[in-house]
């Protein structure tokens, strides 16, 4: 009897200890479409510093997995402590849901916080935003600029310089074609990158035109708006783009022909980079990107200047009201955008700091630290490339499908932009 | 009084079962009802719930009436969604149903040693990703660098766009991916048709004369009616529910013009976040499925097996 006694205080003494153990261990959770390396570096990163707190990360594919998860978890209430975001159409589904930053951001890195951040990514952050909200909910972890690679190793053989004129850009399209290489890729079944090479055209008639446009202060079928969609539909025409371009996909299709060496250019970001620290084996131009360059669309019209850099955040986090309650989840994301886990997601290059002060360290070559530096240096005068209604995102991406199949004119396309951007103010 | 009870069928034999004995046999019900309440009876009322309403801008929701309903018919693309599903339905299923037939016949009745050969690979693209699927197919289709134009430049044939990135065209590209996909699973419902044809009428057809063409047109098709209704039951669902093929080869596009009722919800609900013209898109497929089910079943018999009880 005394033996069965002493067994079971044991046991219960046992049992109280660990679960108090397990009580003081505070768990995160998080979800996103943040490739699953990087950030299992930077949650190891953050357990390091902090190792009463464990990080549950869970990784979804963007479309349709993570933003249908989102969805359901919202409805349920079951939403993780601290979800991956795109600023605008994505953070303003989910605002009901999310906690505003203001005061914990004040807290943890000064009133003059938001100053740290980029100009186009503070802009971004309360995109969408009812009237007189001042409120952020979102989080930049990482900003990203627009541009065209080229592969410089391929110029090299075919004796083509990076284009500085249309003209040049036509030369160098017609070079990589006659040699059996893709002249430049574009994965136009996504909406996205048609979005971005517009953005790019439209900024070279006239900066920030997009955005004055989607704020209703100029019309969609503005001259130099209708201008960009001729110049659109002229890279298709003038053989810039590849034959049939309309039914590719930049990922994976676009981007692995690129990255063996297939392709001459693609309209991409400073993601790319990013390529370089994939595990191996890499071809001879991914390997510390020494196969590749980059240049700003050229003037497409005699007049214009080049494209000036496009871009923004490239992904930030939401603390869901769950997370609210939950001191850790701050913590962590604090660490994720502006700390530690940040510079593991730097150092795997894996895109531009969104907050000031930050750069990539490690085994990195002077070739990508000088890309990446011309990338720093553009990212502060960068135009915004984020669009606040979905529907005036789709309504841009059928727009510009329809002119480069040649079945809707481009006064015409850009007229249905207009109709579906007055709807999305009406409704706001 | 067992044995009298029975004879007197299903009916009288409840009748006479003890009160307590009914209650236990509701019991055994009672948890596939609820899976079914909470799984499935739940989200249908509550979507239809959602569909009635409107969210605004500041995400307040209020209620709509048939705000949605209104809105959704009025919009181009819903008529370019019936267009579409009309064209996958009466293309697909018949194609199917032909090709999967034959395959089926020629494997049952003209190979011995090589049937589970045959049967597998047939089988193959059913059982692969979709994903897999629309990479491999998106690949074939690509112009100048395409595997479909590796082959056909040897005869001198250019292909000057994808069939994906035209408009007039995508929905058709994606019909003929989706009867590749699907040709196999057809095969089998009639394989399995097939192998239960009873061997005495086949033995009584043949000394009756019947041979080849004749044997199969007059005698096994209309024997294999059950599975033919079943393959059309379920082409008329499937075709419905055709949403990972279209999202992820063209995504609806170009333009919107192979956009099917899969993508256009999905878009509404999730990408736009209109939640209620998403759920009242929803409410239309439901209704429109169960009504093509019902006309089904009331002119075609319920009859889905060649076992089954004859029930209209």
């Amino acid at each position: 009897m005394r033996k069965m006694l002493f067994l079971a205080t044991t046991i219960l003494t046992a049992a109280l200890a660990a679960g108090s153990a397990w009580a003081d261990e505070k768990e995160v959770t998080v979800w996103s479409w943040f490739i699953q390396s990087t950030m299992d570096k930077s949650i190891a990163a953050f357990e390091k510093a902090h190792p009463d707190i464990k990080v549950k990360y869970t990784y979804y594919n963007y479309s349709p997995e993570y933003i249908t998860a989102l969805k359901a978890a919202a409805a349920s209430g079951s939403l993780p402590d601290v979800i991956g975001l795109q600023p605008g159409s994505l953070t303003q589904q989910y605002r009901d849901n999310l906690e505003a930053v203001n005061e914990r951001a004040e807290k943890e890195w000064g009133a003059d916080w938001a100053q740290k951040i980029f100009p186009v990514n503070r802009k971004q952050m309360q995109m969408g935003n009812p009237a007189g909200d001042k409120n952020y909910y979102i989080v930049p972890q990482e900003s990203q600029v627009l541009c065209i690679w080229y592969n410089r190793k391929i110029f090299e053989k075919l004796n083509i310089a990076a284009p500085k004129t249309y003209d040049e850009l036509k030369a160098a399209a017609k070079a990589l074609t006659d040699g059996g290489y893709i002249p430049m890729f574009q994965g136009a079944a996504d909406g996205w990158q048609n979005e971005n090479v517009f953005l790019m055209l439209a900024n070279q008639f006239s900066p920030g035109i997009v955005d004055k446009a989607q704020a209703g202060e100029t019309p969609w079928t503005a001259p130099e708006l209708v201008e960009a969609m001729k110049a659109w539909k002229g890279l298709f025409d003038d053989g810039i783009f590849q034959q049939g371009a309309l039914g590719a996909h930049a990922y994976p299709t676009g981007a692995q022909l690129f990255a063996q060496g297939k392709v001459g250019m693609m309209a991409l970001g400073s993601w790319w980079m990013q390529e370089s620290k994939f595990p191996p084996p890499l071809s001879e131009y991914v390997q510390n990107m020494e196969g590749f360059d980059f240049f700003y669309m050229p003037p497409v019209k005699q007049g214009n200047p080049a494209s000036p850099p496009v871009g923004g955040i490239d992904i930030g986090y939401g603390l869901t009201k769950n997370g609210g309650k939950n001191p850790a989840a701050w913590t962590f994301l604090a660490e994720l955008t502006n700390g530690a886990g940040l510079q593991e997601a730097l150092n795997d290059l894996n895109d531009l700091p969104a907050f000031e002060g930050h750069s990539p360290k490690g085994d990195i070559t002077d070739h990508v630290k000088e890309m990446s530096a011309r990338f720093m240096t553009d990212l502060p005068k960068a135009e915004n490339q984020r669009f606040a209604s979905p529907a005036v995102a789709e309504a841009l991406d059928n727009a510009l499908a329809a002119v480069a199949a040649g079945s809707t004119e481009p006064e015409a396309a850009l007229a249905t932009v207009q109709a579906a951007t007055e709807k999305a103010l009406a409704a706001q | 009084m067992r044995a009298e009870a029975v004879r007197a069928g299903p009916a009288t034999a409840i009748e006479r079962r003890p009160a307590s004995r009914t209650s236990t046999l509701y019991l055994f019900a009672l948890p596939a009802t609820l899976l079914f309440v909470v799984f499935v009876a739940y989200p249908i009322l509550w979507v239809a719930g959602q569909s009635l309403y409107i969210r605004s801008g500041s995400g307040v929701s209020s209620f709509a009436g048939l705000a949605n309903y209104v809105t959704v018919l009025g919009d181009p693309t819903f008529w370019i969604v019936v267009r579409n599903m009309l064209l996958w339905g009466v293309i697909t299923i018949p194609v199917q149903m032909l090709i999967g037939g034959l395959l089926a016949y020629f494997i049952e009745r003209h190979t011995h040693a090589l049937r589970g050969f045959f049967r597998t690979m047939f089988f193959l693209p059913v059982v692969t990703s979709v994903s897999v699927i629309s990479l491999v197919w998106v690949q074939i289709y690509a112009p100048y660098y395409g595997i479909a134009q590796e082959y056909l430049k040897h005869v001198g044939f250019v292909m000057m766009t994808s069939p994906i990135g035209d408009p007039k065209m995508a929905i058709y590209a994606l019909i003929l991916v989706n009867i590749w996909q699907w040709t196999g699973f057809s095969m089998l419902m009639y394989i399995a048709g097939i192998a239960n044809l009873p061997s005495e009428v086949l033995d009584a057809a043949r000394v009756d004369g019947a041979r080849g063409w004749r044997l199969a047109v007059y005698v096994i098709v209309p024997m294999l009616a059950p599975a033919t209704k079943s393959l059309l039951l379920l082409g008329v669902i499937g075709t419905l529910q055709t949403f990972p093929i279209v999202h992820l080869m063209t995504g609806g596009g170009p333009n919107r013009a192979s956009e099917v009722f899969g993508t256009f919800i999905f878009k509404q609900s999730f990408v736009l976040g209109d939640t209620g013209s998403g759920a009242a898109l929803s409410v239309i497929v439901l209704v429109v499925a169960l009504v093509l089910s019902l006309l089904q079943i009331v002119t075609l018999g319920a009859r889905l097996t060649p076992a089954g009880k004859e029930r209209a």
